[in-house]
C-alpha cells in the first residue's frame, strides 16, 4: 500500500527529532532521495504543511491569528498573546496579525480550529438579525 | 409623523438594542476544501458532532449544512440549500446543535419544506417550539400493543388488511397504479377521527403536490394535515431529511397524548437520494450501490411509530410508507428492506388496476400483522366470514376456468366471491364509513346481495346505503358508537336490506 502524506510527514518528523547539524542535514537528504524513489516528489509541499502541523502538535504551538481594523500596539499584542496561550493550552503562540478595516473594530481572534469573533462588524449584524425579527 | 409617534418608535428601538445580548463565544470553525453536488468537504472543525448543524459564512449569506462523515482531519457535509453560494474556503461554523424543525399547531394545514420554511404563500410560521429530526425510537417501556384502529375508509383495507393506531403499514406496487390514491384516501377519511396526519412528499413531481394539496383542501382534509414537501427539483439533502423531519412534526402531536398518521411518499426515492448522497461522500456502495446503512436508514425512521401507554401519554404515529417496485419486483433490496420492517403491507397489482378492480389490492398477498385486534366488534364479527370467503373464492376461480359440470355449492360460492370482489371497487376520494363498511359486508356475506346481478352490485351498495342513511340511522350510529354488532342490529340491518330490496325490485334478478 501507498504510504500517506500523513505518515511520510510523521517519518520524518520521527527521524530528526534529537538529530542537529551534518546529522540532520544528511536524514533529509536521505528522505528527499526516498521521496523521489517513491516517485512522490509532487507531494512534497503538501508532506511540509503536515510536517509542520505535526511539529506544532508535538512542540504545542497553536497558530494564531488577530484580526483587528487598526494596526495593535505592542502591549495589546502581549496580552493577547498571552490569553490565547491560555485559552488554547499551549506553550508557544505563532500569532499572525491581519489589519482589516473591513471589520469596521474590534477583533477576530482565530487559534487552531476555533474562533472568537469579537468584531464590530459581525455585531451590528447580529443587531439587524434581531430587530427584523 | 407627530412627535408622540416619533418618541414611541425611538423608545422601543432602544428597548429592543437594551435587551440584545453579544455573545463573543468561542466556537470551533473550518474552511471548505470542496463543494460540489450538494456535498461540502470541510476542514478543521475537529469538535464537530455526527449530524451537527453546520453554518457555512458565504457572500451571499448563511448556509446550512448538516455532518454526516467525520474523517482524520475533514468533515463531510451535505448542504441544505443553495450550495452554488458556497465557494473554496469558505468559513464554516459549528453550531453545536442537531438539525431542528419547528414544530406545534401552527404547522396544521400548512405546506412546508422539511427546514420548516412555508411554501403555500401564507403568512410566516410563529412557532417557537423545535424538534430534532432525528430521535431515538420510544424504547420498550413506554410502549403498548396496537389495538385502536385508523379506519382507512377503504372496505377493501379495513375488512381485510385492518390498520391499528401505531402501525407500520406498507404501501407497495408499481408505478402509477394508485398507491397515493390509497394513503390520500385514508387521510381524508381522517376527518373527526381524533388524528393529525403528515403526508410527506419526497421526490414527487411539484404538480402532483399541488393536485394533492388542492384535493386534501377541497375536502377539509387541509384542517388537520402537514404537508412536506422536498420537491423532485430540491437537492438529494432535502429529500433524505424529509421524512425525518414529518417525524419530528409528527412527535410534537405524540407527545401531546395525541393520534398522528403519516404517509412517507415514496421510501424508494429516499433511499435513492441517501444514495446519492453516500455515493458522493465516497462511502463504499453495496447490492444495487446502495450503502450499507441503507436497512438503518428505513427502520430508525419506521421504528419511530409507535402506540405508547397511557403513562406516557397514550399517543400514537401510524406511518404509511410506500414503496414503488420496478414492474412488480418486490424482491429487490429496498421493497424487501421495508417489507421486513413494517407490520404488514397492502400490495397493489397491475393486473387487477386494468381489470378494473380499482384499489387494485390484492388481499391475497396483502397482510396486517396486527390483524383483527385492529378493528372494532362489529367490523370483526363480519370480517372473519369476508376473508374466509374471499380465500375460498380465488381457490375455486383458479379451478371453475378448466371446468364447466360444477356442483350447486361451488357454482354458490362462486357468485357469492364475484359479488364480494364487486363490493372491493371502490372510487378514489370516496371512503366509506365504517358503520356503513359494516352493513355492506353483512349483507353480502350473509346472502342478502346474492339475487343481484354481479354488474348491479354497485349500484344496490350505494342505493343500500342512501336507503340506510334515511332509514336506519339510529342503528347504524349505535354501531358506530359502541362499536359492536348486537342481535337487535343485525335484525335492523335486514330490515333496512329488505326494504330497500323492495323498492329496487326492478335491479334484482327474477328468479323464475
Amino acid at each position: 500500500m501507498k504510504a500517506s502524506d500523513k505518515q511520510y510527514a510523521r517519518a520524518l518528523f520521527d527521524l530528526t527529532q534529537n538529530q542537529k547539524g551534518a546529522e540532520l542535514n544528511k536524514t533529509i537528504k536521505d528522505f528527499a532521495r526516498l521521496l523521489l524513489k517513491h516517485n512522490r516528489a509532487v507531494s512534497l509541499n503538501r508532506i511540509i504543511d503536515r510536517f509542520q502541523n505535526i511539529w506544532n502538535q508535538e512542540n504545542s504551538v497553536v497558530k494564531a491569528e488577530i484580526i483587528s481594523a487598526h494596526k495593535l500596539n505592542d502591549k495589546t499584542k502581549e496580552f493577547l498573546d498571552e490569553h490565547i496561550k491560555k485559552l488554547a493550552q499551549a506553550k508557544e503562540v505563532a500569532v499572525d496579525s491581519k489589519v482589516d478595516p473591513g471589520i469596521l473594530g474590534g477583533l477576530i481572534i482565530k487559534y487552531g480550529d476555533r474562533i472568537i469573533d469579537a468584531g464590530f462588524k459581525s455585531k451590528l449584524r447580529s443587531l439587524k438579525q434581531s430587530i427584523q425579527n | 409623523m407627530s412627535s408622540h409617534a416619533k418618541d414611541f418608535i425611538v423608545e422601543q428601538l432602544k428597548k429592543q438594542i437594551q435587551d440584545l445580548e453579544f455573545d463573543n463565544q468561542e466556537r470551533s470553525f473550518g474552511k471548505v476544501i470542496e463543494v460540489g453536488d450538494g456535498i461540502a468537504k470541510v476542514s478543521g472543525l475537529s469538535e464537530a458532532m455526527m449530524s451537527e448543524m453546520l453554518e457555512f459564512k458565504t457572500e451571499r449569506g448563511s448556509v446550512y449544512g448538516v455532518v454526516l462523515n467525520l474523517n482524520e482531519d475533514s468533515v463531510g457535509a451535505i448542504v441544505l440549500g443553495d450550495s452554488s453560494w458556497i465557494k473554496e474556503a469558505d468559513e464554516v461554523m459549528a453550531t453545536k446543535r442537531i438539525l431542528e424543525v419547528p414544530v406545534g399547531e401552527d404547522l396544521i394545514g400548512r405546506v412546508v419544506n422539511p427546514l420548516g420554511a412555508v411554501l403555500d404563500g401564507k403568512e410566516e410560521l410563529k412557532s417557537d417550539k423545535h424538534y430534532p429530526i432525528e430521535k431515538i425510537a420510544p424504547g420498550v417501556i413506554t410502549r403498548e400493543s396496537v389495538k385502536q384502529p385508523v379506519q382507512t375508509g377503504i372496505k377493501a383495507v379495513d375488512a381485510m388488511i385492518p390498520i391499528g393506531r401505531g402501525q407500520r403499514e406498507l404501501i407497495i406496487g408499481d408505478r402509477q397504479i394508485g398507491k397515493t390514491a390509497i394513503a390520500i384516501d385514508t387521510i381524508i377519511n381522517q376527518a373527526g377521527q381524533k388524528m393529525k396526519c403528515v403526508y410527506v412528499a419526497i421526490g414527487q413531481k411539484e404538480s402532483k403536490v399541488a393536485n394533492i394539496v388542492a384535493k386534501l383542501e377541497q375536502s377539509g382534509a387541509m384542517k388537520y394535515t402537514i404537508v412536506v414537501v422536498a420537491g423532485a427539483s430540491d437537492p438529494a439533502s432535502m429529500l433524505y431529511i424529509a421524512p425525518y423531519a414529518g417525524t419530528a412534526m409528527a412527535e410534537y402531536f405524540l407527545d401531546q397524548g395525541e393520534d398522528v398518521l403519516v404517509v412517507y411518499d415514496d421510501l424508494s426515492k429516499h433511499a435513492v437520494s441517501y444514495r446519492e448522497i453516500s455515493l458522493l461522500l465516497k462511502r463504499p456502495p453495496g447490492r444495487e450501490a446502495y450503502p450499507g446503512d441503507v436497512f438503518y436508514l428505513h427502520s430508525r425512521l419506521l421504528e419511530r411509530s409507535c402506540k405508547l401507554n397511557k403513562d406516557f401519554g397514550g399517543g400514537s404515529i401510524t406511518s404509511l410508507p410506500i414503496i414503488e417496485t420496478q414492474a412488480g419486483d418486490v424482491a429487490a433490496y429496498i421493497p424487501t428492506n421495508v417489507i421486513s420492517i413494517t407490520d404488514g403491507q397492502i400490495y397493489l397489482e397491475p393486473d387487477l388496476f386494468y381489470q378494473g378492480n380499482r384499489p387494485a389490492v390484492n388481499v391475497g398477498i396483502s397482510v396486517s400483522r396486527v390483524g383483527s385486534a385492529a378493528q372494532i366488534k362489529a367490523m370483526k364479527k363480519v370480517a372473519g366470514k369476508i376473508k374466509l370467503e374471499a380465500a375460498q373464492y380465488r381457490e375455486l376461480a383458479a379451478f371453475a376456468q378448466f371446468g364447466s359440470d360444477l356442483d350447486e355449492a361451488t357454482k354458490k360460492q362462486l357468485e357469492r366471491g364475484k359479488r364480494l370482489f364487486e363490493i372491493f371497487k371502490q372510487d378514489q376520494y370516496a371512503p366509506v364509513a365504517v358503520e356503513d363498511q359494516v352493513l355492506i359486508y353483512y349483507a353480502v356475506s350473509n346472502g342478502y346481495m346474492d339475487d343481484v346481478p354481479v354488474e348491479r352490485i354497485k349500484d344496490f351498495e350505494l342505493a343500500l346505503l342512501n336507503y340506510a342513511h334515511d332509514n336506519a340511522r339510529a342503528t347504524l350510529d349505535r354501531v358506530k358508537k359502541s362499536g359492536q354488532l348486537e342481535e337487535k342490529d343485525e335484525s335492523d340491518f335486514q330490515q333496512a336490506i329488505q326494504g330497500c330490496k323492495d323498492i329496487l325490485d326492478y335491479l334484482i334478478k327474477k328468479n323464475d
